[in-house]
């Protein structure tokens, strides 16, 4: 791109050096012969000024030497040609000799002036490709917020804006520098994947070390065929970026190195920026587990040590003060221990559900399952400790199958019947409803209360481990049974919502898609006779 | 048909306030309780006390409550409930397979444990060769291969009065899928055929009237099987 424009001039410009003077050549003696043609040889003076014409011309496009050429080669063309005697180089009038002097003078000044603008310009020039492709870079890496991808785009960047095959090493964990990128090729014949070799990664490990340029143009280590600038911010020194380089030519160097000096700067601080992202990343985690951690413990202490105050009370009340208690007490006391034992029991298991989700141990026990006998079972199990609220199932006609895994699904169920319970005032109505889908293949289990509802601002929170509504507080729970619900949804590849319930209340509308194996149920009539 | 008085129990459990929770409480229930704490000596311990029925605690360190289970089933068909902490579905299913005749998850209610203990001491006490059973409103007569519900004939086909006779005439236990698999279909079924289960359950449910949110007959436990229902004693 930018630079290989740079690379192509330049080559041309050195390339065309010999050819311009052949033109300066050619073009001097076909000036030489029109003037002959034309006649003009008595006029010497006009002559003269002609012969300006190829010089400046040779001088701003060609440069210093060409002009000079031009300038002399006019002058022995002028001098041959039209300075009497002809066809001579000798000067009849010695004052000639002073023109010719004046003349070349003249001409090489203003070559020389042409030359260095041409230069300048030149300059100018290379100068803003730099810029640009360090602009380029920088673009780049402000875009790029991953250090994988930062690595192997500086070292394609740099490759690309140098020409040259470049490589970045970084620090692993242990602190040992090690390539972690670098650029293919520019050019055919470049070996692959330059600066892998030992002696390079062993010139990068000094530079690291010392946060010395080293390598070819600078102080240090001139022979190595490679450059190597550290890249460091104020702080520290992130890596090492390398740039294989040719034989060049001094000055060629110098300028390399300045860009290449550059590029380690932008490129150390991107490296820089990423790394700070990435610990400011990782201190949010810490800090969002720690307060998970603090929400888990306060709640586990609470959680547990309430119903177990419960016990301990309510068990050495009956063992130390047996005589007191009317049989009635005693039944009380005995129902307390064991209410504060079932409560435990719950959030035990609640608590080693969530560690199962969370540390992926959770394997499904897929299979096909009648969401019929799952509902039952639910039932039977939330009738045992709510008997006073009337529960409605509406099935679909065709028993509905789903390919999941039945024990974990009843568990959610469970849960939101449970929290539809807790959360509703007895004797209202609870109606749990499955319809399924043909296409797309999904079924539907909603569960319908009449209960305090969910703000709409909290209808995703409440999915979140160990969080509880303001407004039911008062309702004992640990805020983990819709997380675990949530968490074995979307392990079956289907999703969980609270929505307001049309008649006051809450909906939980369960999603589960029914072809998560690829195959429909293998339902099919077998086609016995009744006896 | 109540449990004999005094039914022999062993207890093999390795933790000291299990144990004496349910010396204490079956004790009070009129069984004779056995203990020990240990798998080995667990097997010793069955064999010289010969017990009615064996509690059995899976968890057992040293060996296995599999292993005891193992043992024991060589040489005896005692009947022995299985005692295990919950979400195992597949030791459950294990143990059930492996011969043990029910089980009860840790913790328990002691309601529930004695039911069970009755219900299995009663299937030892049972023979076999009774034609009819009665369960409530539900008659099936093994003679004749007749099901009646409330005075009605019901048709089955054959499959489905297959898995009705061995659910009901072990009624009041569990029987495992696999279990029912083998009983009903014979030694060709393959684990994967248990949605079959499914279907002819639903068909069987459907054609005893039974509401399947809830359950008059056929329980299901999840994961692991199903439970004729006992009617309401």
């Amino acid at each position: 791109m930018m630079s290989e424009r740079i690379k192509k001039e330049m080559q041309a410009s050195h390339g065309k050096r010999v050819p311009a003077y052949v033109w300066v050549t050619l073009g001097v003696t076909l000036l030489t012969l029109l003037l002959h043609a034309i006649g003009m040889s008595v006029d010497l003076v006009n002559v003269a000024l002609v012969y300006l014409f190829p010089v400046l011309v040779s001088a701003v496009y060609w440069g210093m030497g060409p002009a000079v050429y031009a300038a002399s080669f006019s002058v022995i063309m002028f001098d041959f040609f039209f300075v009497p005697p002809y066809l001579s180089f000798t000067v009849e009038d010695l004052r000639y000799l002073i023109s010719f002097v004046v003349y070349l003078a003249v001409a090489i000044l203003t070559a020389s002036l042409a030359g260095r603008l041409r230069q300048q310009l030149e300059m100018v020039k290379a100068r803003e490709a730099t810029t640009n492709s360090l602009y380029a870079l920088s673009r780049q890496m402000t875009a790029i917020t991953d250090l994988n991808t930062l690595q192997v785009n500086i070292a394609t960047q740099v490759s690309l804006t140098l020409g040259k095959p470049a490589a970045v090493y970084l620090p692993d964990g242990q602190g040992d520098l090690l390539v972690t990128s670098s650029s293919s090729p520019v050019s055919e014949g470049e070996k692959d994947n330059w600066g892998d070799g030992e002696s390079e990664i062993a010139i990068a490990k000094w530079v690291y070390h010392h946060g010395q340029i080293a390598g070819k143009g600078s102080s240090t280590l001139r022979e190595s065929p490679g450059l190597y600038v550290p890249l460091r911010t104020e702080e520290q020194i992130h890596g090492v970026l390398a740039v294989s380089m040719e034989a060049g030519e001094v000055h060629e160097q110098q300028e390399q190195l300045l860009l290449l000096e550059a590029c380690g700067g932008l490129a150390a601080g991107a490296i820089a920026r990423v790394k700070l992202a990435e610990e400011a990343r990782l201190a949010q985690i810490t800090a969002e587990s720690e307060r998970i951690r603090t929400a888990l413990l306060d709640s586990v202490s609470h959680e547990l040590r309430t119903p177990l105050t419960a016990i301990i009370g309510s068990a050495t009340g009956l063992l130390e003060n047996d005589t007191l208690f009317t049989p009635e007490d005693r039944r009380e006391l005995t129902g307390n221990i064991r209410d504060g034992a079932l409560r435990m029991n719950r959030l035990v298991t609640n608590l080693l559900g969530m560690v199962r989700l969370e540390s992926g141990m959770l394997q499904l026990n897929r299979k096909w399952c009648d969401v019929g006998d799952i509902i039952s079972v639910v039932l039977t199990q939330v009738r045992e400790f709510s008997p006073h609220h009337n529960i409605q199932v509406e099935l679909p006609d065709d028993p509905a199958f789903i390919y999941g895994d039945e024990v974990l699904l009843e568990q959610v169920l469970v849960n939101i019947v449970s929290n539809a319970i807790k959360y509703s005032p007895d004797e209202s109505q609870i109606i749990i409803t499955v319809t399924s889908n043909k296409s797309p293949s999904q079924l539907t289990i909603q569960v319908d209360d009449q209960g305090v509802g969910i703000p709409e601002a909290e209808r995703i929170r409440i999915f979140d481990k160990f969080y509880r509504s303001e407004s039911t507080r008062h309702v004992t729970g640990t805020g983990l049974g819709l997380a675990i619900c949530k968490g074995i949804v979307e392990v079956h590849g289907g999703t969980i919502v609270a929505e307001p319930n049309p008649g006051g209340g809450t909906r939980m509308r369960i999603e589960l898609p029914m072809e998560a194996h690829g195959s429909r149920f293998p339902y099919s009539e077998q086609g016995e006779v009744e006896e | 048909m109540n449990a004999p008085l005094g039914a022999r129990i062993l207890v093999i459990d390795d933790e000291p306030q299990i144990r004496k929770l349910l010396k204490v409480t079956l004790q009070a229930h009129q069984f004779e309780l056995h203990e020990c704490g240990e798998g080995a000596e667990g097997v010793i311990q069955a064999s010289i006390v010969h017990p009615d029925l064996i509690i059995l605690d899976l968890g057992l360190p040293g060996m296995s409550g599999m292993e005891v289970l193992r043992r024991i089933r060589e040489w005896s068909q005692v009947p022995i409930i299985v005692l295990t902490a919950k979400d195992q579905e597949g030791d459950k299913i294990a143990a059930l397979d492996g011969g043990a005749d029910d089980y009860v998850t840790k913790p328990f209610g002691m309601g529930e444990l004695v039911a069970r203990i009755r219900v299995a001491l009663r299937h030892v006490a049972k023979t076999t060769d009774e034609p009819i059973l009665r369960f409530g409103s539900l008659t099936i007569d093994l003679a004749q291969r007749q099901v009646e519900l409330e005075g009605t004939l019901v048709k089955l086909t054959p499959t489905e009065y297959e898995m009705l006779k061995v659910l009901a005439s072990n009624a009041g236990k569990i029987i495992t899928q696999r279990q029912l698999l083998q009983q009903v279909w014979g030694g060709h079924h393959h684990e994967s055929d248990s949605h079959y289960l499914r279907v002819y359950v639903g068909h069987l449910r459907k054609k005893l009237n039974e509401d399947p949110t809830k359950p008059r007959f056929i329980q299901t436990e999840p994961g692991i099987g199903y439970r004729f229902l006992l009617p309401a004693e």
